[in-house]
């Protein structure tokens, strides 16, 4: 339980880590690492303004999301209970409200942000499917406190873990499928849907996307050299994905909307045949 | 080709006399027709010369109202313009818009600023003046124009419709995210790709023609550096150059070199900008990180030079105020050797990214047919094919130095960066040349006195050709100043280049034209 609190604290910082190495590898200062906590504690003292055109839903959506995510990432801790097909459905829940609230003030780039994110979460969750089984199967067991038990590593699931980095970028909202610092509303895809947001629903939807990022970053790390799961070791292991991200983030162009097609096949064909490779092994 | 040969050709072959014919300076012509003949005289000029209507503006002669059409002579390199006259109490004329579709935002311009109806013509939407905000029957361009005082009325501007099946409408703009100018932009989409594309602008519109009449042409150099910011050399040059010819000034051979050399300053830190900002546009960061260094350098070097960092207050009439001696050449030329350096580093990390070009390449073609007739000339019509540099030719003053016409032909965003690209090595090659030059000549002509008389001055800015026409009447001051900036036709340019493309797509191809608000918002 300490376990996840640290996480939850910590999660902004990862963000902050990545855009610190981001903007020094621009031959830039940037902001300090701890820029995200206080953007977090700017929306939270902030008024929040609604159109007055939005439904309930468009309220309600934040908690959802911030319950949703803050599950998933609970879910980590709670031996033999952490199902990893769980916190796919619990990640998809939170999509889908997001998207209803991105439409529901029925402005110029709610409505496309959703549509991008429906199509782009309809390549993603199934290749997500994908890398979760391959995983299970090597562990033998969806549950995450068995599958992080584990102390080998096979070229399945190297496979699996690489497909499920893929997943994360896409999750995340990274280049090359997303652009984080963008302010070009035509090209925004996650941002576009939380454009209506300000204030307190803002630090919510804000605090969940740290606690989703966290989660991915948290999981492939354990699943890398799974022999050294001890929390220096994973925080260790956290830094140097934070440092993959960000060379991946600076060194590639954005893709053109549909060829993420093209990026997430490639995610999906290596799940796919990790999941060969441990049925025909075993 | 003489003027005479060239009158009679258009005489015999096409059956059509002009009423009064003469020559303004070396390298204009001006052709005086009667109403009937002004739109056959027009086409015939349009298909002799292959050229668009450059510019075409009203006048008011305060009986009479005259109307100018000018067109370019690629053959002899010089500017041929139809004119014509038209009763204050008939305020109309036959539009010819119809054969000649580069007429067709000159002539709502007219109609809106002068109140002169393009009879004929289909399209009467309001182009600077919105319905919304300016009331219908004031002529703000007519000499005897008094500001209105009432409201406006109702009338709603119409967008143009398209429908069907799962057609929808995305409105954006006129208040866009980041730092930019306004422009409303109305797109139809079936999805994701875009059917229809409407721009309407002109939100800044800041009366600048108005504003410069009946000054001193000093008062109007200064309004003339703030037409377009980042331009602001380019326009005070084709100022000046206007007054110049309109003047017989002999500008020395000094000062024409300095404002070469500045000229291309502003073409190149333009220019890498705009490498920069296609590249942030695709979210590839790192370019952009680099280009804004250059950009700045160039920045740097501009206000070491002249004290200004968009090169402002160099231009006067007869020369430059700001003095480069040889010292400042090997100044240029070391700064150079740095920016050349970088430059070289920014083409391989944009042209070595597969992930960069595959965003740029094939996106937002500008077809050179579409180009020829919407008269998109400069940076975006030579990256679709159209060989024309009005430095090559009608700006005597390049001759002395060797440099490429760079083109491209395909009208991608592509070829619009590649022939950013080339441009910039090219100006460096221009400077380095100009350097050896600077001597320690005058920089000012002597002998300015103001006549009256009109003429045009055209400079190649970096998106393109910059026009300036000048009236200055009996007591030198200003009497009419047209002003065509390149975006004015580039903006349409860019509403055809994204049909097809996707929306994600439009902020990239937006960038890689980069049009001017201000240039174009008169």
């Amino acid at each position: 339980m300490i376990e996840i609190a640290c996480l939850a604290f910590l999660s902004p910082l990862l963000s902050g880590i990545i855009s610190k190495i981001k903007n020094n590898l621009r031959f830039r200062q940037g902001p300090s690492i701890f820029q995200p906590y206080f953007n977090l504690s700017k929306y939270f003292s902030k008024e929040e303004v609604v159109s007055s055109s939005c439904s309930w839903l468009f309220r309600l959506t934040p908690y959802i999301v911030f319950a949703a995510t803050l599950s998933a990432l609970l879910l980590i801790s709670f031996n033999r209970v952490g199902d990893l097909i769980a916190v796919i459905f619990l990640f998809s829940l939170a999509r889908f409200f997001l998207a209803l609230a991105g439409l529901d003030p029925a402005t110029t780039f709610g409505g496309m942000g959703s549509s991008r994110e429906m199509f782009i979460a309809s390549l993603v969750e199934p290749v997500a499917m994908l890398s979760v089984f391959a995983i299970a199967l090597s562990a033998k067991t969806t549950n995450l406190t068995f599958i992080f038990a584990q102390q080998s590593m096979s070229v399945p699931t190297i496979m699996a873990t690489l497909a499920l980095f893929l997943v994360a970028l896409a999750e995340t909202g990274r280049i090359p499928i997303d652009n984080q610092e963008t302010h070009l509303e035509l090209t925004m895809i996650h941002e576009a849907m939380v454009l209506e947001y300000s204030g307190r629903s803002l630090g919510l939807l804000e605090l969940a996307g740290y606690f989703k990022q966290v989660f991915f970053f948290w999981l492939i790390s354990s699943l890398i050299l799974p022999g050294f799961n001890e929390p220096v070791f994973l925080i260790i292991k956290m830094l140097v994905l934070c440092l993959v991200v960000a060379a991946v983030e600076v060194s590639l162009a954005k893709m053109r909307l549909f060829r993420v097609v093209d990026f997430l096949s490639f995610a999906g064909i290596l799940s796919a045949m990790a999941i060969v490779a441990l049925v025909l092994g075993a | 080709m003489d003027v005479n040969s060239f009158l009679a050709t258009l005489t015999n072959k096409h059956k059509i006399t002009p009423v009064k014919t003469f020559e303004n300076g070396a390298d204009e012509l001006y052709v005086e027709t009667n109403q009937a003949g002004f739109g056959a005289f027009c086409l015939a000029l349009h298909q002799e010369l292959c050229s668009p209507v450059m510019a075409m503006f009203a006048r008011d002669l305060d009986d009479k109202f005259q109307i100018y059409c000018a067109f370019m002579n690629f053959q002899t390199q010089t500017w041929v313009f139809v004119t014509m006259k038209i009763l204050k109490t008939e305020p109309e004329f036959k539009s010819i818009a119809l054969q000649i579709y580069s007429a067709n935002l000159f002539e709502r311009e007219i109609k809106e600023m002068f109140g002169l109806h393009h009879l004929g013509n289909p399209d009467n939407r309001r182009l600077h003046l919105h319905e919304e905000v300016w009331p219908q029957g004031f002529y703000p361009l007519r000499h005897d124009f008094i500001p209105p005082n009432n409201e406006p009325s109702s009338a709603e501007y119409e967008f143009s419709l398209v429908e069907g099946e799962g057609v929808f409408e995305v409105p954006v703009g006129p208040v866009h995210a980041g730092i930019i100018a306004p422009g409303h932009f109305r797109f139809s989409v079936a999805g994701e790709p875009i059917i229809n594309l409407e721009i309407r602008l002109g939100f800044t519109h800041r009366g600048v023609e108005k504003l410069l009449e009946n000054k001193t042409p000093l008062e109007c150099l200064k309004i003339s550096e703030c037409v377009a910011g980042d331009s602001a050399f380019a326009h005070s040059w084709a100022f000046c150059c206007a007054l110049e010819k309109i003047n017989r000034i002999n500008v020395p051979d000094k000062a024409v070199n300095i404002r070469m050399i500045l000229l291309e300053l502003e073409r190149m830190y333009n220019h890498v900008a705009d490498l920069g900002g296609i590249a942030l546009d695709v979210g590839f960061s790192p370019a952009q990180a680099l280009s804004a260094i250059i950009k700045e350098s160039i920045h740097v070097l501009n206000e070491k030079l002249t004290g200004s960092r968009f090169l402002k207050g160099v231009n006067v009439v007869g020369g430059v105020a700001k003095d480069l001696d040889f010292t400042a050449g090997k100044r240029i030329v070391d700064s150079l050797i740095q920016i050349r350096r970088d430059f070289k580093e920014l083409e391989t990390i944009l042209m070595s990214s597969v992930s960069f070009l595959d965003r740029v390449d094939t996106t937002g073609v500008l077809r050179k047919k579409t180009a020829q007739d919407l008269g998109v000339y400069g940076l975006a019509g030579r990256a679709a094919g159209i060989k024309i540099d009005t430095r090559k030719g009608f700006m005597p003053c390049y001759d002395q130095v060797d440099f490429k016409l760079c083109s491209s032909a395909s009208g991608d965003a592509l070829s619009r960066l590649k022939v950013r690209m080339e441009e910039f090595s090219q100006s460096v090659n221009i400077i380095c040349q100009l350097t050896e030059k600077l001597d320690n000549g005058k920089i000012v002509a002597d002998d300015i006195n103001i006549k009256p008389g009109f003429a045009l001055g055209c400079v190649e800015g970096w998106r393109g050709p910059v026009l300036y026409w000048v009236n200055l009447n009996d007591v030198g001051k200003i009497d009419r100043v047209k002003i065509v900036d390149p975006s004015f036709r580039s903006w349409q340019g860019l509403a055809y280049a994204v049909l097809g493309e996707i929306i994600p797509d439009f902020p990239l191809c937006n960038k890689s034209f980069n049009l001017s608000y201000p240039g174009r918002d008169l």
